[in-house]
């Protein structure tokens, strides 16, 4: 375990270096910069540009830019995001939460619903509701995700008015309310962009976790569970399933990236400032300070998931049951 | 599960419902594409920027509804209670309101007008607008309450340069820092300001939510806060009106519109627009500057495809009867506009026949035309942010290919698109300008390239009749001279083709129903906000706002 | 081995119904040209046709230029199948070479490939494709099948190399080398033909993710330009005008999921062939 975690976090460190020279790298090819966008007007002369430009260092040569940057990240200062006026810190600060919330919430519920599904379908395999339930799954790993946000928003939300359109919390009063209803208000905020990336996690570990159980059935100590008198449901829970969900948590840690950037377009339909938006606006902002420090931190957050869910995989599953 | 849910929803409802009566007068909540990128006055500047700025600041004087800007004709007094020119005109004094005051209760005096003044000129700190100020010299304070404004050059707009872009600050709580940490300072995070509305909270690229000023020297406003609602996505930003969670939107786009019937609690509200959009071509070869265009160095050619464009049918697709077809460099509501200037009709016949004399035949696939061997073949760069642009430019790409050129469409994000123009490294280009009251912005745009003018021009068109009537405009004291001095300079403009004149949208702000909107201002719809009312029987339980901290 | 995995794949129903759809797909891509009744760019009146609900004229419709919709989504076809095709082409060819590659020479190309393949894993495909359109400028299909196969090699490439170190260590192998046969050898004649049916199923899988990629792609403006058509394209125009007209997103979304959900369908099946084999083995 201990030998799993510390190769993981070497493995991070080599990741995040190559992931960060890399970007830089290709940004240097990138035409434009951050301040093109806010300084067009009738009104500003490029030497107004070029002073901004010289200010943040732009115009250093790249080397020189890039030793400037690693040497203030080894002391812990992420820089100044010239698109958006503040640090970079300040800027992750308050994009991270909300990333976590959305994609952990996401996860979470589609993982749950997902597993739940499997087991139905492996319970009723090879009847109508599996297939139905199937072709169900299948719609919702093909549908992309962005247009499923889009259709939710513009049923569900303006014209049903079940939710809110978009935004992290209601207006009004806010501050006035009690805890509990405050709480009640950002996750009825958080619901339509959590339950899109949620159906679409459901309908992949669905499918996963169906074919995990399937391939655990035909094995013999399931035959034994059975031949004990074992109800249906008991075998697959408390015996197939164990052994089923290992290779489903995998699969999770490494659908993160994808979740992550899946989730841009949701962020940006539903007005949910997180990471992948930030970087996305970073991006086409070429706000290099930015974009560095928050692909590092995608990129961290990635690994790290993907070691906890190996972690946890091993605890629920581990592998010396899954090779009998 | 649902049902569990709704009830919820209906039991908060009701709580929040309890009170939707009494003195308060409602919150606006506008529903924005961006987020202002900055508080700091001299470097706001998108129009969201602007937009809260102007809000929470007052400046010296507002521009009059007729937008004049010669002089000071109609301008409002604000924080100058009132003006007098010297009888050279080198000097202004300018007299503020002793009830003027900052949000912190100190009050405005002339040492922030001059403060304000030495901020903005300062090029370390890079104001955007710096060169509007450029005829002034400088600003002394004979009292606390009189500021006198001393110019180098006597300019027919010197009052209205002066005083549409400085906005004077609190000089008591910002002299201490050094400029350049100005722009990022804490102070500007939540910045204390002099305006009708002050600043409560700003989650960036979320929400920005002020109150109103009750101390506020011409009378609170009516209403009790403004919200402004950042949404990244075009669709959602007007779902949200749509769904209830928003009172204001500044602009309905064409699809917007088609929505509007089914919702009965949203109307539009029609504003001049202050926007034109043009195709513009680069007369210079973008492999080396110094060459004219291959194919647009050619006056010709350039009217030819004018000649070619059907631009009504192109208004009317891209947004049915939401947009004019523009006329040239201007905009119709500058006051300088003439819609009696005479364009370049569109005539299929007559173009395929210069086109044919210039020697651009059909080629042999019967569809482009060739001279020489080489194709009449060009691309057009289209900012991938603006749907209006690139809605233009499928069109005008079909509109081409029946005239027999064969257009490429190259679409990039905003800013590599700002790169690209201002290099000069394309062909033609999908260009939309904001104008300002003042018709000075056209002398940066369209003039040549050369020192003073021609800043934006990044099709490096020249054309020495346009600069010298233009100059002569700058310089002429009466709204006739200007006007006959820039007719010239436009036809000058219309008749050398260096853009084909596109759209000129109409501006339709989307409302809700409850809301009171006076007029709208083209330049700002922001302007009239301290007057906008909700009626009392029409609040929402969204309208209650938090007790008032100071 | 792998003959009788792709026999049992023919027997098997859902997957010829897969194949099958994803065949007409295909075949309706080839034929778009002299199939579809209208030149997809060509506006015939912006004004007037604009919009028109599907008619016995235009069977689905017709988009904001008055461009026939149903001629747009087969010439799309070419793009978005071209592109998805083209890149998983690339992606498997890309993959199955790497894989080989570190598992038959092993010792630090080994730790270069898994390496560059754990860090490429870890960073979300859609901003990688995002950067790279943003610092080269607007990209054409070939472009874009070589960003989209750059980036999609990655399982196919840790399938490969899983497979083929497991299969190099069996005896029939050591048995071969033992004779004189070069790994290389064994591998390109034995070993590569009984992973085929794996790399297939990555191939789908990658299929799959790319066809919604690309859409996702040209639903923020960076993906095919204009006036050439691709499945993302015409969901890009038709996002303004959801509630409104409804056919310029059914449409090009039906298409997406069905082909999507085919490969989806034929990944399965194909796995669950290669189960199948493995047990009766």
């Amino acid at each position: 375990m201990t030998r799993l975690i510390l190769t993981r976090l070497l493995q991070a460190a080599a990741v995040c270096a190559v992931v960060a020279t890399s970007v830089f790298v290709l940004l240097q090819y990138a035409p434009g910069d951050p301040f093109a966008a806010s300084l067009d007007g009738t009104d500003v002369p490029p030497s107004v540009r070029a002073e901004w430009r010289a200010r943040y260092g732009f115009d250093l040569p790249p080397t020189e830019r890039f030793t400037r940057w690693a040497g203030a990240l080894a002391h812990g200062q992420l820089g100044y995001a010239p698109s958006q006026h503040r640090a970079v810190s300040a800027v992750l600060a308050d994009a991270i939460p909300r990333t976590l919330l959305l994609v952990g919430v996401a996860l979470a519920l589609g993982f749950a619903l997902g597993v739940l599904i499997g087991l139905l379908q492996a319970r009723h395999r090879g009847r109508w509701p599996d297939r139905a339930i199937g072709a169900l799954t299948l719609g919702g790993v093909a549908m992309p995700e962005f247009l499923l946000g889009l259709l939710a928003m513009t049923w569900l939300g303006a014209r049903w008015r079940l939710f809110p359109v978009a935004g992290l919390v209601s207006e009004g009063d806010v501050a006035a309310w009690p805890m509990w209803e405050r709480l009640f208000d950002h996750l009825w905020h958080l619901a339509l962009p959590a339950g899109v990336l949620a159906i679409s996690v459901a309908a992949r570990v669905a499918r996963h976790q169906r074919a995990a159980l399937l391939g655990v059935l035909s094995e013999d100590f399931i035959r034994t569970a059975r031949s004990k008198g074992l109800g249906e449901w008991a075998v697959l829970w408390r015996h197939a399933l164990p052994n089923a969900i290992g290779p489903v948590l995998a699969l999770l840690g490494l659908a993160l990236p994808s979740l992550v950037g899946g989730a841009v377009l949701i962020e940006k339909i539903f007005g949910w400032p997180g990471m992948g938006l930030t970087l996305f606006d970073a991006l086409l902002a070429r706000d290099y300070p930015l974009i560095l420090a928050a692909t590092l931190l995608a990129t961290l957050m990635a690994v790290v998931a993907r070691t906890l869910t190996d972690i946890v995989a091993e605890l629920v599953a581990p592998r010396r049951v899954r090779t009998s | 599960m649902r049902r569990l849910v709704l009830v919820l929803l209906c039991l908060a409802a009701a709580c929040r419902g309890r009170d939707a009566t009494g003195a308060s007068g409602g919150t606006l909540i506008v529903s924005a594409g961006a987020d202002a990128e900055t508080l700091f006055p001299p470097l706001a500047m998108g129009s969201q920027g602007r937009a809260v700025i102007e809000l929470l600041y007052d400046k010296l004087a507002d521009i009059g509804p007729a937008l004049n800007t010669l002089g000071d004709a109609g301008f409002v007094p604000r924080l100058a209670q009132r003006w007098e020119w010297s009888p050279d005109s080198l000097t202004i004094t300018f007299h503020l309101d002793p009830r003027a005051s900052w949000h912190d209760g100190r009050a405005v005096t002339a040492r922030d007008v001059q403060y304000a003044f030495r901020v903005w000129t300062d090029s370390a700190v890079g104001a955007a607008q710096r060169s509007s100020l450029a005829a002034v010299d400088s600003i002394a304070t004979p009292d606390s309450l009189t500021a006198r404004v001393h110019y180098r050059v006597r300019t027919p707009e010197q009052f209205y340069a002066l005083v549409y872009t400085l906005i004077p600050l609190p000089a008591h709580r910002l002299e201490a820092l050094p400029d350049t940490a100005l722009h990022d300072a804490p102070e500007m995070r939540a910045p204390v300001g002099s305006g009708p509305f002050r600043f409560v909270s700003w989650t960036p690229r979320a929400r920005l939510e002020l109150a109103a000023n009750d101390a506020y020297y011409r009378g609170r406003p009516r209403l009790d806060g403004v919200v402004f609602s950042v949404a990244a996505q075009g669709a959602t930003v007007a779902a949200k009106l749509f769904s209830g969670e928003a009172d204001f939107l500044e602009q309905l786009s064409p699809p917007d519109f088609a929505q509007l019937a089914a919702h009965a609690d949203v109307r539009a509200q029609p504003y001049a627009g202050f926007d034109y959009g043009f195709m513009q071509f680069n007369t210079r070869d973008p492999r080396n500057g110094a060459r004219p265009h291959p194919l647009f160095g050619d006056l010709a050619l350039r009217r030819a495809l004018t000649m070619a464009v059907d631009r009504a049918t192109l208004v009317r697709s891209a947004f049915d009867t939401l947009a004019r077809t523009a006329i040239g460099p201007f905009s119709r509501t500058q006051w300088t506009a003439d819609t009696t200037l005479s364009g370049i009709a569109f005539d299929s016949r007559g173009a395929a026949e210069l086109l044919d004399s210039l020697g651009w035949r059909i080629g042999k696939d019967g569809i482009f035309r060739e001279r020489h061997g080489r194709q009449l073949a060009f691309s057009i760069l289209v900012p991938a942010s603006s749907r209006p642009r690139q809605a233009a430019a499928v069109l005008l790409q079909a509109q081409f290919k029946s005239a027999g050129a064969r257009v490429s469409l190259e679409q990039v994000d905003f800013n590599a698109f700002l790169d690209k123009a201002q290099r000069g490294s394309f062909d033609a280009l999908m260009g939309g300008m904001r104008t300002t009251p003042s018709p000075r912005g056209v002398r940066d745009v369209w003039g040549s390239p050369a020192p003073g003018r021609g800043a934006q021009n990044s099709g490096r068109w020249s054309n020495a009749t346009f600069d010298v009537h233009v100059d002569s405009a700058l310089a002429a004291t009466s709204t006739d001279a200007v006007r006959a001095q820039f007719r010239v300079a436009y036809q000058a403009a219309i008749d050398d083709a260096p853009a084909i004149w596109l759209y000129e949208p109409r501006m339709f702000a989307g409302v809700h129903r409850r809301l009171n909107v006076g007029t709208l201002r083209p330049d700002a719809w922001w302007s009239g906000v301290v007057n906008w009312s909700i009626d009392p029987s029409q609040r929402l339980p969204r309208d209650r706002r938090a007790a008032s901290t100071p | 081995m792998a003959a009788r995995t792709w026999r049992r794949l023919l027997d098997d129903r859902p997957a010829r119904a897969a194949a099958a759809v994803l065949a007409c797909a295909s075949l309706a891509a080839l034929l778009a040209p002299w199939i579809s009744g209208y030149d997809p760019t060509l506006q015939p009146d912006p004004v007037t046709l604009r919009l028109v609900p599907p008619s016995w004229q235009h069977l689905m419709g017709t988009d904001p230029y008055s461009r026939d919709v149903l001629s747009r989504l087969l010439h799309g076809a070419r793009v978005s199948l071209g592109v998805a095709a083209g890149s998983m082409l690339l992606a498997a060819t890309l993959g199955t070479a790497l894989g080989a590659l570190a598992a038959v020479v092993g010792g630090w190309v080994d730790s270069f490939v898994s390496g560059l393949v754990d860090v490429l894993i870890a960073v979300p495909r859609l901003l990688i494709v995002v950067a790279l359109v943003a610092t080269f400028g607007a990209l054409s299909p070939w472009w874009l099948v070589v960003l989209l196969g750059g980036t999609g090699w990655l399982t196919t490439a840790r399938i490969v190399r899983a497979e083929l170190r497991d299969n190099l260590q069996r005896e029939y192998v050591l048995a071969a080398r033992a004779l004189g046969a070069t790994k290389w050898r064994i591998t390109w004649q034995h070993l590569l033909p009984a992973v085929a049916p794996q790399v297939a199923v990555a191939a789908a899988l990658a299929l799959a993710a790319v066809v919604p990629l690309e859409a996702a792609l040209s639903f923020v403006g960076l993906g095919v330009q204009p006036p050439l058509p691709s499945w993302g394209n015409i969901l890009l125009d038709g996002a303004d005008y959801l509630t409104s007209a409804w056919w310029l997103v059914v449409f090009p979304v039906t298409a997406i999921t069905c082909t999507v959900g085919a490969a989806l369908v034929l990944a399965d099946r194909l796995r669950a062939a290669i189960a199948g084999e493995e047990q009766a083995s």
